[in-house]
C-alpha cells in the first residue's frame, strides 16, 4: 500500500527577496512498512521535502498524497487533524516541550485523539518503555540527556501509531554511539509495528541503515538505491552517496 | 476538544506561567493594584452616594414634594407666585394614606445683621410638621429652633459665620473684644464671656485636623470657644449677645405677585403683548386698557374684578412678564440658632422661619399660600432610602384617592425627591464619569503589561508553537492554551485584587473618612450631602464584576499575539530561534 506519493512537487521561497526553488519537481512513493532515507547535501531540498509531506508547508506546484488524500485539498484544520492522526515527527532538535515531563510529552499526542486518561497514560508509559526510558518518565526534557530527549520523542513519534514517521535529521545532534542506538531501536519498530520511517539525512550511519536510499540534489531526484537483504547498503554504494552528499 | 485534553492545555498554560516568576508576578501585580483600586474608589463613590441621598431625603426634601407644575418648571427662579392655597386638605389626605406632609413657602432676600449682609434662601416651615418629616431641627449648633407664630429666624452656620451672629467658634481678639466682652452689659456677664474663651488647642496635624473644620483656616491670633461650655453656659452668652442686638436682622425680600398691571407701556403692548393674543382675549385686553392722553401709556380702566381676572389669566396664558407685580417688604426678625446638620444644604446660605409668622401683612402676605408641601411615609427609616411605597407615583395615586373628585387639583404634581436634587445628581455623575476613566486608564496600563508579557512569551515560544502545531493541535487549540494562560494572570490579580480591596474597604466601611476640612472649605456646596464623616459602602456585584472583567480583559491581551505566530508556516515556527 502506498503511504505517501508526491508528484512533480515543487517549492519555491523568496529568501531576502531571492527566490530559491527548493524542490523543481520531485516524484516519489513510499510503501507501507518502507525505512527510507533521504539524503543529499545543504540545499538539496530534502528538509522541504519532508515538510511538505507532513503536511506541515504547502507546495508551490504538484501535489502530495498521504493513504490516497491529496492534501491540496484539505483546509488548515483538516491538516492538523491529519497531522494528529497520521504523521509523527522526530525533529533534530528533539523539540519537546520543556514544561511537560517525558511522560506529559508522550502522553500529549493521544490526549489531542481524544483517548481517555487512563488509555493515555498506558499507552505512553509502554512507548517510554519501548525506547527504553520507563524509569524516566517524570522527567522534565531539561533534566535528560539529548539521547534520551530523541528517545522521548521518538515515543511521542510512535505513540499513536501513525502510517508515517518523518524523522527530520533525527541523529545530527547525537555522538555516533547515541546515534547509532537510536537508528537501532527505530529500526526495530519499523520492524515489529511495521510503521513507515522517512528520513533526511546526509549522516552516513543513517544512509547505512536505510533500506532504501534517495539523493537529492538541486532539488531533484539524482539517485535511488534499493537494499534487498538485511544487512547495510554495501560501503561502496553509500561511498558514492556519501561523496555526493559531501 | 475533550474534557481531558482541555484540561492538559490548561496545566501547560499553568506551567508556562511558572516559567518566568518574577515578569508572571510583575504583571499579575499590575492586575492586583488595578482591580483592588477600583473596588476601592467604587466602595467609596456607593458610599458617598448613598449617605448623600438618605441625607437629601432626611434633612432637606423627605420622599417627594407636592407643588405646582408652574412652580417646578421655573423652580431656579424660586417663583414665589406660582404657589398654590389650599395645602391642608392635601396634607389631611395624605395623613389618611399614611403619610407626613410639611408645607413651605420658600423665598430668597437678603439677610442684614448688624455686622454682615449675606443673600439666603428662606424656607418658611410649618414647625411642627417640619420637625417630623425632617430631622434637621436636632442639629443646632448653638440656640434652638424658631418658634411658631414669632418672627424669629434660624440660620445654616455658614451664614451665621458671614453675618456674624449667633456665638463665634473661634473669634479674632479683635472680634473678641468689640463684639463679644462689649456686649456684656455688666461686669459679672464680662467676666463670664471672657471664661469661656482660649486660646486655641495646638494643631497636630496641620490643615487636616480631625473634627475641626476651623482648622484649616486656624492661627494663633484667634481664640476658641472652649469645648466643655455647657448648655446652660451657651444659652446664657447667647442671651447676653442677643441683648447687645447680636441677633438682630431685617430680611429684605421682594413678594412677587400676580396681578394685572396699572398700566403697560404702549410699545410693550403693541409688540410684545398685543401679537400674542387671539380673538375675544385680544377684545378683553383693548375693552379693560385704554390710552392715557398724557403719558401716552396704556391704563386699566376697568373696574369689573371678574373680568380684570379674565384679563389677567389671558396674560399669565402668554407668559406675559407684566403680569407679575414685584413689591419690596423688609421684615424684621431675631436669630435665635444656627443650624449644623449632616446634610450640608441645612448649613449654608439657607434660613428658617415659622411660616404661620409670615402670612399677614407684615410678612410675605401669604393667605396660607405654600410654595410645596414635603411628603414622607409616617414612621419611614431614616437609614433606607424611599422604597415603593413612597414614590411620586405610589404618593399621587395614594393622595388621589383620599381626595375628593379621586384625583390631585389642577396643576399640582407630585415629583420624587431626585428631580429637585439635580446639583447632586450632576456631582455624582460627574464622578461616576471620572472614575470610570481613572479606571480605564489603570485597566489600559495593566493591560498594556499583560499584552507584553504574552507577547515575550508567545515569541520566545514560537518554535514550541511550531511543534504543537505539528503533533495537530489546531489553531483554536494553540489560541485556546494561551488565552488560559493570560486569564490565569488576571484572575490570579483578580483574586488577591478582590482581597487586597475588600481589606481597605473593611476600616473604611467600618470607621470612614473625616470629610469636615473639605466641607468648610467649599462651604458645604460640593454637591454631596456630606458635612463630617462618610463611610464607605460594599458592592458585591462590582466586586466580582471587576474580578470578571479584569479576567476577560487579560485572557483578551494574549489573541493579538498568538493571531500573528499562528499566521506564521509551521516549518517557519519550527526553524525559529
Amino acid at each position: 500500500m502506498t503511504v505517501v506519493k508526491t508528484t512533480d512537487l515543487v517549492k519555491d521561497y523568496s529568501l531576502n527577496g531571492i527566490t530559491v526553488n527548493a524542490l523543481r519537481g520531485v516524484s516519489l512513493s513510499f510503501e507501507a512498512g518502507e525505512f527510507a532515507a533521504v539524503a543529499g547535501p545543504s540545499g538539496s531540498g530534502k528538509s522541504t521535502f519532508l515538510h511538505l509531506v507532513g503536511c506541515l508547508d504547502t507546495a508551490t506546484a504538484g501535489s502530495v498524497s498521504i493513504d490516497g488524500t491529496d492534501i491540496a485539498s484539505l483546509s488548515r484544520k483538516d491538516l492538523a487533524l491529519l497531522r494528529r492522526r497520521s504523521i509523527g515527527f522526530i525533529f533534530q532538535a528533539y523539540n519537546l516541550i520543556p514544561v511537560l515531563t517525558a511522560l506529559e510529552n508522550v502522553s500529549l499526542p493521544l490526549t489531542l485523539l481524544g483517548a481517555d486518561r487512563e488509555e493515555t497514560l498506558g499507552r505512553a508509559e509502554r512507548a517510554l518503555a519501548d525506547v527504553g526510558l520507563e524509569d524516566m518518565g517524570s522527567r522534565r526534557p531539561k533534566e535528560m540527556s539529548g539521547g534520551q530527549q530523541q528517545r522521548v520523542a521518538i515515543a511521542r513519534a510512535l505513540v499513536k501509531r501513525p502510517a508515517l514517521i518523518l524523522a527530520d535529521e533525527p541523529t545530527a545532534n547525537l555522538d555516533s554511539k547515541t546515534g547509532k542506538e537510536i537508528l537501532e531501536l527505530m529500526l526495530a519498530l519499523n520492524r515489529t509495528a511495521g510503521t513507515t520511517f522517512i528520513f533526511s539525512t546526509h549522516d552516513k550511519m543513517v544512509m547505512e541503515y536505510a533500506r532504501r536510499l534517495v539523493l537529492l540534489r538541486d532539488g531533484l531526484v539524482e539517485s535511488e538505491t534499493i537494499r534487498e537483504s538485511e544487512s547495510p547498503h554495501k560501503s561502496a554504494t553509500v561511498a558514492i552517496v556519501e561523496g555526493a552528499v559531501r | 476538544m475533550t474534557a481531558t485534553a482541555f484540561r492538559d492545555v490548561a496545566n501547560m498554560a499553568f506551567r508556562n506561567l511558572a516559567r518566568h516568576k518574577v515578569k508572571t508576578i510583575i504583571t499579575t501585580l499590575a492586575v492586583c493594584i488595578s482591580v483592588a483600586l477600583y473596588i476601592f474608589v467604587d466602595a467609596w463613590i456607593l458610599g458617598m452616594n448613598l449617605e448623600s441621598r438618605r441625607n437629601i431625603v432626611s434633612y432637606e426634601i423627605g420622599a417627594a414634594k407636592v407643588q405646582t407644575e408652574a412652580y417646578f418648571a421655573k423652580k431656579d427662579d424660586f417663583p414665589m407666585y406660582e404657589s398654590f392655597s389650599g395645602w391642608e386638605a392635601i396634607a389631611k389626605a395624605l395623613a389618611e394614606a399614611g403619610y407626613d406632609s410639611s408645607p413651605r413657602f420658600v423665598f430668597t432676600g437678603t439677610l442684614y445683621s448688624r455686622s454682615g449682609t449675606a443673600p439666603l434662601m428662606f424656607n418658611a416651615v410649618d414647625v411642627e410638621r417640619d420637625a417630623r418629616l425632617l430631622r434637621y431641627e436636632p442639629y443646632m449648633e448653638s440656640g434652638r429652633f424658631p418658634q411658631a407664630g414669632k418672627l424669629e429666624i434660624s440660620v445654616g452656620t455658614f451664614a451665621a459665620e458671614k453675618l456674624r451672629v449667633g456665638i463665634p467658634n473661634r473669634p479674632t481678639r479683635e472680634e473678641f473684644e468689640n463684639e463679644l466682652v462689649s456686649a456684656a452689659a455688666n461686669e459679672g456677664d464680662a467676666e463670664f464671656v471672657r471664661s469661656l474663651y482660649g486660646p486655641p488647642p495646638p494643631s497636630k496635624k496641620g490643615a487636616f485636623d480631625k473634627k475641626d473644620p476651623a482648622a484649616l483656616t486656624m492661627d494663633a491670633s484667634k481664640l476658641a470657644l472652649k469645648k466643655d461650655a455647657t448648655k446652660e453656659e451657651l444659652a446664657r452668652l447667647w442671651g447676653i449677645l442677643a441683648d447687645s442686638g447680636r441677633m438682630d436682622v431685617r430680611i429684605s425680600t421682594t413678594i412677587d405677585l400676580k396681578a394685572a398691571p396699572e398700566s403697560i407701556r404702549k410699545e410693550k403692548l403693541e409688540s410684545d403683548l398685543l401679537p400674542s393674543l387671539k380673538g375675544e382675549a385680544r377684545e378683553r385686553l383693548l375693552a379693560a386698557y385704554k390710552v392715557d392722553e398724557i403719558t401716552g401709556d396704556f391704563t386699566l380702566v376697568e373696574t369689573d374684578e371678574a373680568k380684570i381676572a379674565a384679563v389677567l389669566a389671558d396674560m399669565l396664558a402668554v407668559d406675559f412678564s407684566g403680569a407679575v407685580r414685584h413689591v419690596n417688604q423688609l421684615i424684621d426678625a431675631i436669630v435665635v440658632g444656627v443650624v449644623n446638620s449632616p446634610n450640608p444644604k441645612t448649613n449654608g446660605n439657607v434660613a428658617f422661619m415659622p411660616l404661620d409668622s409670615l402670612q399677614d401683612e407684615a410678612g410675605l402676605m401669604l393667605e396660607g399660600r405654600v410654595t410645596e408641601l414635603l411628603v414622607r411615609k409616617v414612621g419611614a427609616d431614616d437609614s433606607r432610602l424611599p422604597g415603593k411605597d413612597e414614590s411620586a407615583a405610589s404618593i399621587a395615586a395614594a393622595l388621589a384617592a383620599e381626595l375628593p373628585g379621586g384625583k390631585l387639583p389642577e396643576g399640582l404634581a407630585v415629583r420624587p425627591w431626585i428631580d429637585y436634587s439635580e446639583d447632586y445628581v450632576a456631582a455624582s455623575n460627574g464622578d461616576k464619569v471620572s472614575t470610570r476613566v481613572m479606571v480605564l486608564f489603570l485597566f489600559i496600563l495593566s493591560f498594556i503589561g499583560i499584552a507584553n508579557t504574552m507577547l515575550m512569551a508567545i515569541l520566545e515560544r514560537t518554535k514550541e508553537t511550531g511543534m504543537l502545531r505539528a503533533l495537530g493541535m489546531t489553531d483554536g487549540q494553540v489560541m485556546l492554551a494561551y488565552v488560559i494562560e493570560a486569564a490565569c494572570i488576571g484572575a490570579i490579580g483578580s483574586v488577591i485584587g478582590i482581597i487586597l480591596g475588600c481589606l481597605i474597604n473593611i476600616p473604611m466601611v467600618k470607621y470612614g473618612i473625616d470629610y469636615s476640612a473639605m466641607s468648610a472649605a467649599m462651604e458645604g456646596d460640593f454637591g454631596y450631602r456630606i458635612t463630617a464623616f462618610f463611610r464607605s459602602a460594599w458592592n458585591p456585584p462590582a466586586i466580582v464584576l471587576t474580578g470578571v472583567f479584569a479576567t476577560l480583559l487579560s485572557a483578551a491581551a494574549a489573541v493579538l499575539p498568538t493571531l500573528r505566530a499562528l499566521k506564521m508556516p509551521v516549518t517557519d515556527s519550527l526553524r525559529f530561534e
